[in-house]
């Protein structure tokens, strides 16, 4: 299992994947907003999306958890 | 020099795909208005016809081929019927050297003077005058435009101004070539005797007035039916040739140096001129041999996001510019929020300045945590950073090329006692005090002060061009910020009176609307915003011309192991 953490404060825009999706490294999970700048979080590891902890429009602050990658 | 960048993974070309089709769209709607214009006057056919070369093939047979760097291609400040300023120019090699070459459109009235040329071909001198290089002119000039005269002929920046400035050229040593072709007359007289050397096509003439008004009429103070059929008489009779052919501008004034019965000849002509002409050889300048970058250019239009709300590592987009890749960064510790450092582009160091992009938490300092920084902003680190580099360029005598992608400089109270309004003030007075030649290239965005201090074309003494790309877009600010910005009182008012605020919303939308489409490449490039919108991965030809012309013919030399620089970055 690997946590996806957030590398900075910001609003969650967009989610761009769903629990259960297969993931590859790189591809675009969550979209973050932050000073009018939209930041895409890559995932860092090949899995399946096992777990989606936040929702779109909620802050997150540097070291949040954002998805969990099994 | 330590190595940048990194190869793209199989990731990041799947996930930029989009980008690539959004970047071709913006391209080809350039394309299309430079098709447009290379299309303005009559066909090629027809000048072809009359056993003619059009300005566009004189340019090709003259210019050495894969050298050819076009500036103000759609440029039209004047908004004119013709679509274009009538004039041909860029940057390019002839025989080896690099020149500015400038080349009136034959097609496009014969040649004439037309509202908004002068501004172009001022451009054009002022650039030859920045990198000290040969200014070279393929002249053919019918002489003003008689319908819109007002338009171009006075004023102080009128087309006269154009002789001005070669007079200037010859008196700092720069050489004006000229080809002469066709009937030039009263402006296209001076357009051809103004330059240094003239070598003239045998049917060339250039005089201080045509034959149409040497015939010369009797004034009656209107046009009448009688006076039009005498007029029509005269001139069906009209036998007299232009003045100032060959027979008096070869054979007796000497004013051309060399007549050739081709067109091609006058252009071999002007070849022999190049190659007599001064230039360093670059191996003179060169600190390693030239090398082309590690990655492609053409990931440049994966790199770069269209969508300007997403950010990029710059150190990606510069890996793909320099030479062999290769960056050494100034001052990497401080001001994050821009990069600094010195490149080599052909094996000649060059500086460059440009915006990072992304999140900064803990910055800037001055702020303690009440806000974060933000890439593409300045703030006082950044700020000092660059005045530092640009006075250390000047000193080491290394032209710079800036890369924007800014929305401005930080403000508020916080940023006001931080004094970024006098860093910024003084990062332009640093700019002009060094002499030094420097490029822009409005990556994505240019907007607010940042668009001028950052080497801006409003550094008219340094800034020798300025390039966009299909991403750029410049503006003072954001539409939905100046919209917030003006419409905001009326708003308040409105509202307490009780009204209906749909009118004001739909100025504001309009306004939003009006800012996006005055704010395009090819808005920017018309008006001049920028010298020449290029493609992506047209970058590292560009930035090589202009640092391969910057080091040509230098007034000023700072021997490499005398550098202060390299020194400072090393520790």
């Amino acid at each position: 299992m690997a946590n996806l953490t957030s590398p900075m404060p910001g609003k969650v825009m967009a989610i761009k994947v769903a629990v259960g999706d297969k993931v590859e490294v790189e591809d675009e999970l969550i979209i973050l907003e932050a000073l009018k700048m939209e930041t895409p979080i890559y995932a860092e590891d090949a899995g399946t999306v096992a777990a989606i902890k936040v929702k779109e429009g909620e802050a997150v602050k540097v070291g949040d958890v954002l998805v969990v990658i099994e | 020099m330590p190595d940048i960048g990194k190869s793209l993974s199989d990731a990041e070309i799947r996930r930029t795909e989009e980008n690539l089709a959004l970047i071709k769209e913006q391209e080809r709607i350039i394309a299309d208005a430079a098709e447009r214009v290379r299309q303005a006057g009559r066909p090629a056919e027809a000048i072809h016809k009359r056993g003619q070369m059009t300005a566009h093939d004189r340019l090709e047979y003259l210019v050495d081929p894969g050298t050819w760097c076009p500036l103000h291609t759609l440029y039209n400040p004047a908004d004119n019927e013709e679509g274009c300023t009538g004039v041909i120019n860029g940057l390019g090699k002839i025989e080896g050297k690099w020149a500015v070459i400038i080349a009136f459109d034959n097609k496009v009235m014969a040649g004439a003077w037309i509202a908004g040329q002068p501004e172009n071909i001022l451009r054009v001198t002022d650039l030859a005058k920045r990198l000290n290089i040969p200014l070279v002119w393929l002249t053919n000039c019918s002489g003003v435009k008689l319908m819109e005269q007002e338009r171009l002929y006075a004023g102080r920046r009128g087309s006269g101004a154009c002789f001005f400035r070669h007079a200037e050229l010859n008196q700092l040593g720069i050489p004006v070539l000229n080809a002469i072709y066709g009937t030039n007359p009263a402006g296209g007289g001076y357009q051809g005797i103004s330059p240094t050397i003239l070598l003239a096509h045998k049917d060339a003439n250039i005089a201080v007035g045509g034959a149409g008004i040497v015939g010369g009429m009797h004034p009656k103070g209107h046009f009448d039916l009688e006076g039009a059929l005498k007029l029509i008489s005269a001139t069906k009779s009209f036998k007299a040739k232009d003045p100032g052919r060959v027979e008096t501008h070869f054979d007796q004034t000497a004013y051309f140096r060399e007549v050739h019965d081709t067109e091609t000849g006058v252009l071999d002509g002007i070849k022999r001129y190049m190659q007599a002409l001064p230039a360093y050889d670059p191996v003179f300048f060169r600190v390693a041999e030239p090398a082309e970058p590690k990655f492609s250019t053409e990931e440049l239009n994966r790199l770069l996001p269209a969508n300007q709300k997403r950010p990029y590592d710059i150190c990606q987009v510069l890996a793909r510019i320099t030479d062999n890749s290769e960056f050494m960064e100034y001052r990497s510790d401080y001001g994050p929020e821009v990069v600094t450092g010195i490149a080599k582009l052909e094996g000649l160091p060059v500086g460059i300045i440009a915006n990072i992009q992304g999140i900064f938490p803990d910055y800037p300092e001055y702020a303690q945590g009440a806000y974060q920084g933000a890439g593409g902003k300045h703030y006082r680190q950044g700020l000092i950073k660059q005045n530092e580099f640009v006075v250390l360029c000047g000193r080491d005598n290394l032209p710079i090329i800036w890369l924007q992608d800014t929305t401005g400089i930080d403000v508020g109270d916080l940023a006001e006692e931080a004094e970024l309004l006098a860093l910024g003030q003084s990062l332009i007075y640093s700019i002009e005090q060094t002499d030094l030649s420097m490029m822009c290239v409005v990556l994505r965005k240019g907007s607010a002060a940042a668009h001028y201090i950052m080497g801006g074309p409003q550094a008219n003494n340094n800034n020798a061009f300025t390039l966009g790309t299909p991403l750029t877009e410049i503006y003072v600010m954001h539409g939905e910020t100046a919209a917030a910005a003006a419409y905001a009182r009326r708003l308040v008012k409105e509202h307490e009176s009780g009204r209906d605020l749909q009118p004001i919303l739909d100025k504001m939308n309009q306004m939003m609307v009006d800012y996006h489409e005055k704010s395009r490449p090819l808005y920017c490039a018309q008006r001049g915003f920028v010298d020449e919108v290029i493609s992506l991965p047209d970058l590292r030809k560009y930035c090589s011309a202009f640092v391969g012309a910057s080091y040509q013919n230098p007034r000023s030399i700072t021997p490499v192991h005398q550098m202060l620089l390299p020194r400072v970055i090393k520790g």
